[in-house]
């Protein structure tokens, strides 16, 4: 039985909210402060970058702290944030004393955190705290006002208007410095845009400084959105535009002009507009600051990248397909022509011809396909930002293991995956990972691990969720599916199949419903949702040591590897990757149980079913055929079929029309003669009659 | 007259269906004829996409009987309705002279109606519009007036609905 937590009571909770927020401020506040000391160590200039990060944390702080009666620690936050406030703007310069004061700010105010909610301990603190703003006031009696000035750039006003003082000083602060300023305008989907955005700033941080980030108005589609990142560098626009070659967002770089040295801020009528900034030519022999590097390069677009809309690739797809069709017949005529002695020669030719196009037509199907190809990784950084946000939410100490994100897939499947297996880490970190009191009691570390882990194999890719945590309670998930009626006190399931439970529909091991988890939305849906993409879900668990949830996925959906079969006059295709084997049809080892057939495949009962009779196809329902072993999962079920025609690569479609969806068909594929053959459902096939007769009375 | 049609009468649906919807206020309508069992039929020509000759239909297990099967078409796999069941008449073996009409559909709601013969293009004015001759008429909504008959303008939505 899972131990429940301690109901805390909303106050204390808040309290400890608090505590644990801003000791995460304060301890990135002296990492900073480290950082800060090193450089000045150094000699070197300190990093803005680390300025301006301890000024947030100070105003984070002070907020925080304000917000929780902690008056005294918002009072020294105050006063840190105004000293940091004017290193940032280059109104105060740092020295020893004034590090030290910070470092001692740091610790008085971790110490105090340490005593919120002892009334006496706090009380002596406050005294130490004022005594340090005094000490603070003190070293900070001069500052030195930097008089404004003019811009050496020529900056679009809209752009300059929209900078705020700091953003300005920066500027200003890095043209003195002989940095080249560039407009980096990058256009990203608006659904993903954070992590694009971030990797571009991240790119530009390498190699100089964001200045500002601007959302730009621009010509970009509805779905998505453009930043002109204003950046200054040391490098040549060459260099940058190698620098920010990050892959799929499109963007474009231009180097500011900087001829206008003397022109007041800001420079309404003689800036140019930030479209015209984002196409002019390099004004590298303009002058005035020195343009290292810059002489001859041109401002092309710096990504070799074209975004697509998927279902262009799918209308590619289709005019692939029917080029094969169109192939198919070529090939007839061929060798017709072959065959045919006054002809023969020719139509050798042109047999030859027609294999060289069949071979280009595969790599142009091959190519169209890989274009659909993403990483996983888009998916998997979505979980690393959720989990991160779990963790703050619920204090639950979760570490979320990533690997394989490099594992490509269809873009289409890729999207399609994103609930189920969000679903699926949102279980884990909910019900699976204990709290951190009973994973030490249990002997295991306190901080829980998610690992998630995708690797290809052949055409399929492999997605497993693994967590360290209690385990799936089997003797309950079999009272809960007594409880629903799935089962009945005397059924006699394996563990394997008990787990297997947790797949139906309104069966949920948990008694609590967290919002993270939500209502209803079980593991049927996430089986239903990958059966849909043609996958397979999985889970195994030990108790105490964890459990595993393994999703199969097939790379592609626009092609598959099918078999053939013929039942009657009737065609159908079977995707290969749920075959296991195929078996001649031998009468001497069919056996029959409540009317109905099964075969003893080494020692295991295989049910079988004919598919003339599933699909009433009519015909005769003895006599000779093929078995079609099919698995879902661990579930199998061999398909009588009369005949086996090869295999084939095909297109699956989905069946249009006024009849919504047919159980048992997944869709249809176009043959080389212009008809259509049906591909099978299998995992509906397999479910109607492994999983509804197992679990009957 | 029917057998020299499809090519023009594909180029006339797709260029009615890609200017939107056809007026529909005094002006004229128009609408495709076809028959099914002998007796015209018709519908408004902004439905059709495309009318194709009669190819391989593939049966579809598990569907209403009125469904013929599923065509292939360039890259889309389609439905064939059979207009002749779903009207009620007796099927006759299928003939070089059928054509299925491919409607215009929602994003996988594209069907063929599978019809006997494609007469003509009708242009009607709202005049030469009338009420079905009874009451209890399924699929008939309405009569356009012709020379010498009726013809009988079909309700695609309840065609299709075979819930």
């Amino acid at each position: 039985m899972a131990a429940r937590r301690k109901r805390r009571t909303a106050a204390d909770k808040a309290q400890a909210e608090f505590v644990s927020e801003a000791e995460e401020i304060l301890e990135r506040m002296r990492n900073d402060f480290g950082a800060l000391a090193e450089a000045m160590g150094n000699g070197q200039v300190a990093d803005p970058e680390t300025v301006n990060s301890l000024f947030r944390s100070a105003h984070s702080l002070k907020g925080l702290s304000g917000m929780f009666g902690q008056e005294a620690m918002s009072e020294l936050a105050h006063h840190l944030e105004d000293i940091l406030d004017r290193l940032r703007m280059g109104r105060a310069t740092l020295d020893p004393e004034g590090l030290a004061l910070f470092d001692e700010s740091v610790t008085v105010s971790i110490a105090a955190l340490e005593k919120v909610g002892d009334d006496d301990a706090s009380a002596a603190l406050v005294e130490s705290i004022a005594d340090i703003i005094g000490r603070i006031e003190q070293w900070n009696e001069a500052p030195t006002e930097v008089e404004a000035q003019g811009f050496a750039v020529d900056l679009p006003e809209s752009m300059l208007r929209a900078l705020t003082e700091y953003e300005e000083h920066r500027l200003r602060a890095n043209i003195e410095q002989g940095r080249g300023i560039y407009l980096v305008d990058a256009t990203f989907e608006i659904a993903a845009f954070e992590e694009g955005l971030q990797e571009v700033q991240s790119a530009i941080r390498e190699v100089g400084e964001v200045l500002s980030t601007l959302p730009s108005p621009s010509g970009a589609l509805a779905s998505e959105i453009r930043f002109s990142l204003l950046t200054a560098t040391e490098l040549g626009p060459a260099a940058v535009l190698q620098r920010l070659e990050l892959g799929d967002d499109a963007m474009t770089v231009a180097r500011l002009p900087d001829d206008h040295v003397d022109s007041p801020v800001p420079s309404a009528s003689t800036g140019p507009s930030a479209d015209e900034v984002g196409t002019q030519e390099t004004a590298a022999e303009t002058g005035g600051v020195a343009t290292p590097a810059a002489a001859d390069e041109t401002l092309k677009s710096i990504s070799d990248t074209v975004r697509v809309d998927i279902r262009k690739l799918d209308e590619l797809m289709n005019l692939v397909g029917e080029l094969a069709v169109q192939r198919g017949a070529l090939n007839q005529i061929a060798t017709r022509l072959a065959q045919d002695p006054a002809t023969s020669r020719v139509g050798q030719e042109l047999v030859k011809v027609q294999k060289t196009l069949e071979r280009k037509l595969q790599e142009l199907q091959s190519s169209v396909l890989d274009v659909r190809m993403v990483p996983l990784r888009q998916v998997f950084d979505k979980l690393t930002r959720v989990v991160r946000r779990l963790r703050l939410d619920q204090q639950k100490e979760v570490r979320l293991d990533v690997r394989g994100a490099d594992t490509e897939l269809d873009k289409l499947i890729v999207e399609e995956l994103v609930d189920p297996l969000m679903h699926v880490v949102r279980n884990a970190f909910d019900h699976a990972i204990e709290p951190a009191d009973e994973r030490e009691a249990a002997g295991k570390s306190a901080e829980g691990c998610i690992q998630i882990v995708a690797s290809q194999r052949g055409n399929d890719v492999l997605i497993s969720v693994t967590d360290d945590g209690r385990g799936i309670d089997v003797e309950k998930v079999r009272e809960r599916a007594i409880a629903a009626g799935l089962v009945t006190d005397s059924t006699e399931l394996t563990r394997k199949e008990t787990l297997d439970l947790i797949f139906h529909p309104g069966l949920s091991t948990c008694d609590e419903v967290t919002e993270t988890s939500g209502r209803g939305v079980g593991m049927d849906v996430v089986r239903a949702n990958i059966g849909a993409l043609g996958g397979m879900v999985d889970v195994a668990s030990e108790p105490g040591v964890g459990s595993t949830i393994t999703i199969v996925l097939p790379i592609t959906l626009a092609i598959i590897q099918a078999l053939l079969v013929g039942v009657g006059s009737h065609r159908f295709a079977i995707p290969l990757n749920s075959i296991r084997e195929t078996l001649l049809l031998e009468p001497e080892h069919l056996q029959r149980t409540e009317g109905r057939e099964m075969l003893n495949l080494r020692g295991e009962a295989l049910p079988l079913r004919r598919l003339s009779e599933e699909f009433q196809l009519g015909g005769p329902t003895d006599g000779k055929g093929y078995v079609v072993v099919l698995a879902v999962g661990d579930a199998r079920l061999g398909l009588i079929v009369d005949a086996l025609n090869g295999q084939q690569d095909t297109v699956i479609k989905a069946i249009q029309g006024p009849v919504a969806a047919v159980r048992g068909i997944a869709g249809a594929t176009e043959m080389g003669d212009g008809g259509a053959v049906l591909v099978l459902d299998v995992s509906a096939l397999v479910e109607d009659v492994v999983r509804k007769g197992e679990f009957r009375d | 007259m029917t057998e020299a049609l499809p090519e023009s009468w594909d180029a006339l649906a797709r260029a009615a269906a890609s200017s939107g919807t056809v007026e529909q206020t005094d002006l004229a309508r128009e609408f495709l004829c076809f028959t099914v069992d002998g007796d015209p039929y018709a519908i408004p020509v902004e439905r059709i996409r495309e009318i194709v000759r009669l190819k391989t239909i593939t049966d579809v297990p598990r569907v209403p009987p009125e469904i013929l099967g599923v065509i292939s078409l360039r890259g889309e796999v389609v439905q064939v309705l059979d207009l002749r069941l779903r009207l009620g008449v007796q099927a006759s073996e299928l003939t070089r002279t059928h054509r299925i009409v491919v409607l215009h559909g929602d994003e996988g709601e594209v069907t063929g109606l599978l019809v006997d013969t494609v007469r003509e293009v009708l242009r009607a004015d709202e005049s030469d519009i009338q009420p079905p001759a009874t009451g209890d008429s399924d699929f008939v909504t309405a009569l356009c007036a012709r020379d010498t008959e009726f013809v009988g303008l079909l309700n695609l939505e309840r065609v299709l609905d075979l819930g």
